[in-house]
Parts: C-alpha cells; sequence; structure tokens
C-alpha cells in the first residue's frame, strides 16, 4: 500500500511538472513568434503539438523551419511598414474603363501630438502638423524650426526622426544610446523608418510619449 | 577477479562516454536553430548551448528570448 501511494505521489508530481513545464512552454513560444513578428498561436500552437499522437518531431521541424525562414520583423521597412512610396496614379489612359475606381476616403486632417513627462518630472508636449515634413527628436533645447525638443538627459542630440507623409507618421531611430521603443519594442537604425500611425506610445530613453490626433 | 573488475568499469566508462556522445548529438538538433534564433535576435549563439543542461535547460533559453529585450529588435505586436 505504501508503494502503491509513492508510485500515485511520483507520478503524480511528474505529471504536474509536465504540465507546468508545456504551460510554460506554449506561454514563452507564444511570446518569442510573436516578437519575431508571427502570430502568436503559432508557437503555442507548436508547442500544444507536444500533446497529440504526432509526438515531438513536429515542433523540431517546426523549430528549424522557424530559425531559417525570414520574419516579418526583417522585412525592409519600406516594403510596407512606412515607405513614401509614390501614388498609385490614374487608371491607364488606354482600354476600355469599365469600373469607376474606388471612392477614396476623406483625408485625416488632423494633426499629430506627443506628450508625456520628463524624468524630472516636466511635461512634454510636441505638435507635428501638416502633410509632410521631416522633424528631429532632440534632447536639445529647440533650435531649428523642425526641431522637436525633449529635454531630458536619456534623450540624444538628436535621438531619433520623425517623417510626416499624408495621413502617415514614421518614426525612424538615429542610434542613440538610450534607444527608441514603439509600444514597448525597441527600435534600432538599421530598421530603417516605421509607420507609427496606429502606434499608441513611443519611448525615447526613458521618456515615454503617447502618441494622439492632435 | 581483480582483472574483471577492471574490465567492467572499463565497460561502464565506455557506456557511460557513449552516451555522453548520443546526448550531445541529440542537443545538437536543437542547438543549431535555436544559436540561429539566439543570433538572429541580437544574443550571442553560445546562449543555445543552455540546451546541453538537462531538463531545465530548453527553458532557460526560451525564457532569455521570450522576457527580454531582442538587441536586434522586436516586432511590434500590433502589426
Amino acid at each position: 500500500m505504501g508503494v502503491e501511494i509513492a508510485a500515485l505521489s511520483f507520478f503524480g508530481l511528474t505529471g504536474a511538472f509536465a504540465v507546468v513545464g508545456t504551460v510554460l512552454a506554449a506561454w514563452m513560444a507564444w511570446r518569442i513568434v510573436e516578437k519575431a513578428g508571427l502570430p502568436g498561436w503559432t508557437g503555442l500552437g507548436a508547442i500544444l503539438l507536444t500533446l497529440t499522437g504526432v509526438g515531438t518531431i513536429v515542433p523540431l521541424i517546426l523549430l528549424w523551419v522557424f530559425a531559417f525562414m525570414r520574419w516579418p520583423r526583417d522585412e525592409p521597412a519600406s516594403a510596407g511598414t512606412f515607405g513614401f512610396a509614390p501614388s498609385r496614379g490614374a487608371a491607364p489612359t488606354t482600354g476600355p474603363v469599365a469600373l469607376a475606381g474606388p471612392s477614396m476616403a476623406l483625408p485625416d486632417a488632423r494633426g499629430w501630438l506627443l506628450s508625456g513627462t520628463l524624468g524630472n518630472g516636466g511635461a512634454v508636449s510636441l505638435a507635428v502638423g501638416g502633410t509632410s515634413g521631416t522633424y528631429a527628436l532632440t534632447g536639445a533645447p529647440g533650435g531649428a524650426p523642425t526641431d522637436l525638443s525633449v529635454p531630458d538627459p536619456s534623450v540624444g542630440q538628436p535621438h531619433a526622426r520623425l517623417l510626416l507623409s499624408g495621413r502617415r507618421l514614421g518614426l525612424e531611430d538615429l542610434g542613440s544610446p538610450g534607444g527608441t521603443y514603439i509600444d514597448g519594442a525597441r527600435l534600432l537604425p538599421e530598421h530603417g523608418p516605421r509607420d507609427i500611425s496606429a502606434v499608441r506610445a513611443i519611448r525615447l530613453g526613458s521618456v515615454e510619449l503617447a502618441l494622439t490626433r492632435a | 577477479m581483480a582483472s574483471l573488475v577492471t574490465w567492467m568499469l572499463a565497460l561502464g566508462s565506455l557506456a557511460v562516454a557513449f552516451l555522453l556522445v548520443g546526448y550531445v548529438l541529440m542537443s545538437l538538433i536543437l542547438i543549431i536553430p535555436t544559436w540561429r534564433i539566439c543570433t538572429r535576435a541580437g544574443f550571442s549563439g553560445a546562449l543555445s548551448l543552455f540546451h546541453l543542461v538537462p531538463f531545465v535547460g530548453s527553458f532557460i533559453v526560451m525564457g532569455m528570448l521570450a522576457f527580454s529585450t531582442w538587441p536586434a529588435g522586436e516586432a511590434s505586436p500590433g502589426r
């Protein structure tokens, strides 16, 4: 009887560790593939496959595929993340025109507002208007009209570049040691300009700036 | 008797050596792709050698990749 209880306890404990380990692994896989730009459920699914009859060989194959595939994170910035691509232009002039083009949405004429709190407790609010232009986010006091000053020691001089094109706003890191983050994700100079039109917050060094429409 | 003990010890050592080599070879199946994932994330590829640690090694590597900021940059969560 004692042996049976001991065996049940042992297998119960082993099973508990297996469940906890699988859940932990699935959670971590979710986060890892998300950081690479893939949907989180793909990582979760790969780990949960070990619970099915396919065993561990399929997750192993998926690990190799994930390691050597092209990650969405690495796609060139100009290929769709931002890119100041020329407009599509008018319909071709030759040949019959059967259908009219799609109606265009009214452009959002509002500007952009970056607001946050500095390390010393002061507030900073930066407004960006117009439809095109390039602005420098810098820790130095504003000099040029295109300088947007974020007077904080953690912000480089200059730190990053804001690019305005039509209704879209882009951000490019200039390699400042404090780092630039888009909704918590690190932006590096080699990433080029990234579209931040749908982003809620950016961080320059230790200064968190909320992005809203002005 | 002494020679028998010596022979058994030698056989045991050989078995352990084979087991170790086999373990390393099996670990390479995990280490090679993880090395590439680590370098693409901006970490040292040597981090993947944690796979050699039995039981918890894989969790250490996955934890590092999952819960730390990737030096080479991460995709935005909403993309």
